[in-house]
């Protein structure tokens, strides 16, 4: 048997002897265990209760009786963002931003009902979820294990004797690798188990779940070079822990929740107050339709009656009062889209620099992989909203248009009961209505979306890899 | 041989060979250089200027080569505390690219004086003395040419001492070349062929034993007290 097999096989049956090692390695493995299935079950539950809900809002929208489709745009729907199959390995975002969403016209709402806003404050922590404890509980559980694997032979003078035996410096530290990189794997092993789970459900992307499994390796990995070469460079096995520890702690906990800080002091954000108060401001300056002296909606008017070449809007072949609202539900939504641009832009700005920490923190740099590999992340997110409200636009605009074109503008000034009676529309308007649909992005887009993070993640891999092997070159050395 | 630590000389011009089939004892105070000349011996120093060779090998330039050919018994012996004493021979062998079965080991193990119900105990509750019994077991199972003992009679008891004296006699009668650092003088005066005085990093004295008497101990202690004396000043 070669010395590195050797090696392996007594530092694994060290481990095995270790009461606690194999305590905290069962621990491991249940956690991860009751993460996959309890995040699993979880995710169900909602995708369950979302599309229930989806179904419930539809159905009551389409069964409005005849009505002025303006009482239509104000009655409104609720659309709900569905979850892609990995979800259940990594939520990222969706229990923070809200995943439903009120449409109506005249208003662009936000996501709702995030879970965060309806759970304890122990969400806020850190959901158990599989991609949690990969990301931030096995790499604990690796630095118990394995701090000691060079420190203590150092420190017990057993390197030496290792050494003796003829085992060369990359023997003893490869077999010392084969040997936690084993445990890393058998503590990663229920998160794949999770992972063949999701492999079997309809809408599960191949690329982005590679991406995935590749990115979590390599993150392992890196984490077992480390523990070794920190372990390597010191002389004591408490030195290395204490080091290993404070490591972890800046990098798994600290750095992740600073850099939002950081990116939201360098990047403020607008809160919701403040963006309907300037939405408020502008809407003011835009021009108010209902003012006939309005510079706007006056020239606006002239250009109608130009375009059909009449004097007066009572002898438009087409209600003025539905171009009105229409061309008044382009402005604003102009002019949401405008804000809303603006602070995707500032997000997107804030994640950036978040990501950027990325380079201090692999941990960051895989939470943000795993996300976008996912679907879960700020851009999943900024999909599910840009679509919603392409749906909403589309949605109220036919509605006006069903306004100008099938309720006469005679009708829809008068105010007698009769001529209200007759602004009504057939009901089957709006059971015709198309619903909305979410259009999920493909693996190579999800995939694609991971690469920047998986370099950092293999670049940091390399970086521990050369350093190790340069300190396996001193190994045992006089210091 | 000549090194140096920084700009503190610990070995200055040391000259030695240790024949095939002999005991060569090296005595010497604190700092004259033992422990550094077992070191470089091993391959975990490098001379600076000077040659060392191992049967031939170069354990500067070669070390795991070199340690090949060597037994090595420090003074605090290393082995593993998780596994028994037989666990330890078979890994320790293992490494070493040998096979031995348990049979050979326990026979080793008796050779060496150790209890037979200590064989499958883990050595977590061994005694230093116990320790040093696998240790030697193991180096004689390797069978290797060169056997390099750092104090090894340190905290035995006298009855411990002779056993394992006799032991080392046993592996000189098999040709190896034996190299014991020690400060114990009349444990080297029983068991050595030769005995090597260092003082600030050189060989001041070499004592080749002769007659039935062998050394004359008297003579040795009052070199070796001057010695160490010195080495120590």
């Amino acid at each position: 048997m070669k010395a590195t097999t050797l090696i392996a096989r007594d530092e694994l049956r060290l481990m095995a002897r270790n009461r606690v090692a194999v305590i905290a390695f069962t621990l491991l493995v249940l956690l991860t265990f009751v993460a996959v299935l309890s995040s699993w079950s979880h995710q169900r539950e909602i995708a369950e209760l979302r599309q229930r809900h989806a179904a419930i809002a539809e159905a009551a929208f389409k069964a409005q009786p005849d009505r002025h489709p303006h009482r239509v745009v104000h009655y409104g729907t609720f659309i709900f963002r569905p979850l892609g199959p990995l979800a259940a390995f990594d939520p990222g975002v969706d229990a923070f931003t809200g995943n439903s969403m009120f449409l109506e016209g005249h208003r662009q709402n936000t996501a709702n009902f995030g879970d965060v806003r309806q759970s304890s404050l122990l969400i806020r922590f850190g959901q158990l979820t599989p991609a949690f404890v990969l990301q931030v509980v096995a790499p604990l559980l690796l630095i118990f294990l394995g701090y000691g694997v060079l420190a203590r032979e150092t420190e017990r003078g057993t390197l030496r004797v290792l050494m003796l035996q003829g085992a060369s410096r990359g023997q003893i530290v490869r077999g010392k690798l084969a040997a936690l990189g084993l445990v890393a794997l058998l503590a990663g092993l229920p998160a794949m188990v999770g992972f063949g789970l999701i492999a079997g459900q309809p809408g599960a992307l191949v690329l982005p779940m590679l991406m995935i499994a590749l990115d979590y390796l390599a993150y392992l990995a890196l984490w077992v070079v480390a523990i070794l070469l920190v372990s390597a460079l010191v002389r004591h096995s408490r030195d290395a822990l204490l080091a290993l520890v404070a490591v972890w702690a800046v990098v798994a906990i600290l750095l992740p929740r600073v850099a939002p800080d950081v990116a939201n002091a360098a990047v403020p954000l607008q809160n919701r107050l403040q963006t309907d108060v300037a939405i408020a401001r502008d809407l003011r300056q835009m021009g108010d339709s209902h003012n006939p002296d309005d510079p706007h909606f006056a020239k606006y008017r002239q250009s109608v009656l130009d375009q059909y070449g009449v004097k007066t809007v009572g002898e438009l072949p087409i209600n003025y009062k539905g171009l009105l609202s229409i061309e008044g539900e382009r402005l604003t939504s102009s002019l949401f889209d405008r804000y809303a641009g603006e602070s995707y832009e500032a997000q997107v700005l804030q994640n950036r620099l978040v990501e950027a920490t990325g380079v201090l923190s692999p941990t960051i740099a895989i939470r943000a992989l795993s996300m976008a590999a996912a679907g879960t992340d700020f851009a999943g997110h900024r999909r599910f909203l840009e679509q919603a409200e392409a749906y909403r636009y589309a949605l109220v605009q036919r509605l006006k248009k069903l306004q100008a074109d099938d309720v006469s503008y005679a009708d829809d000034t008068a105010r007698d009961m009769e001529a209200r009676q007759r602004t009504r529309v057939s009901s089957r308007n709006w059971q015709e209505m198309p619903d909305f649909t979410f259009v999920a992005p493909n693996g190579t887009t999800l995939a694609r979306a991971a690469l920047p993070d998986l370099a950092i993640v293999i670049g940091w891999l390399v970086l521990a890899t050369l350093l190790l092997a340069l300190a396996t070159r001193h190994l045992g050395e006089r210091r | 041989m000549t090194l140096a630590y920084g700009t503190r000389p610990v070995l200055q011009g040391l000259s030695l060979a240790v024949p095939a089939g002999s005991i060569t004892a090296l005595l010497g105070g604190n700092g004259a250089g033992k422990s550094t000349t077992l070191a470089a011996l091993l391959g975990f120093v490098r001379v600076q200027r000077g040659t060392i060779g191992v049967c031939g090998t170069d354990p500067g330039a070669e070390p795991d080569t070199a340690r090949r050919r060597i037994a090595y018994l420090p003074e605090n012996v290393a082995l593993y505390e998780h596994l028994s004493a037989v666990e330890n021979a078979e890994y320790l062998l293992a490494l070493s690219g040998e096979r031995h079965h348990r049979a050979a080991i326990t026979d080793a193990f008796s050779a060496a004086g150790l209890q037979k119900q200590a064989w499958d105990q883990r050595l977590s509750g061994f005694s230093k003395g116990m320790r040093q019994k696998v240790a030697i077991s193991v180096a004689l199972l390797r069978q290797v040419p060169v056997l390099l003992l750092d104090e090894p009679t340190s905290g035995l008891d006298p009855r411990a001492t002779a056993d394992f004296n006799a032991l080392v006699t046993q592996v000189r009668e098999r040709g190896t070349a034996v190299l014991m650092v020690t400060h114990d003088l009349l444990s080297a005066a029983d068991v050595a062929d030769r005995i090597a005085f260092l003082e600030a990093g050189r060989v001041t004295d070499d004592v080749a034993a002769s007659g039935p008497e062998r050394f004359d101990v008297r003579a040795l202690h009052a070199r070796f007290q001057s010695g160490a004396q010195g080495s120590t000043t």
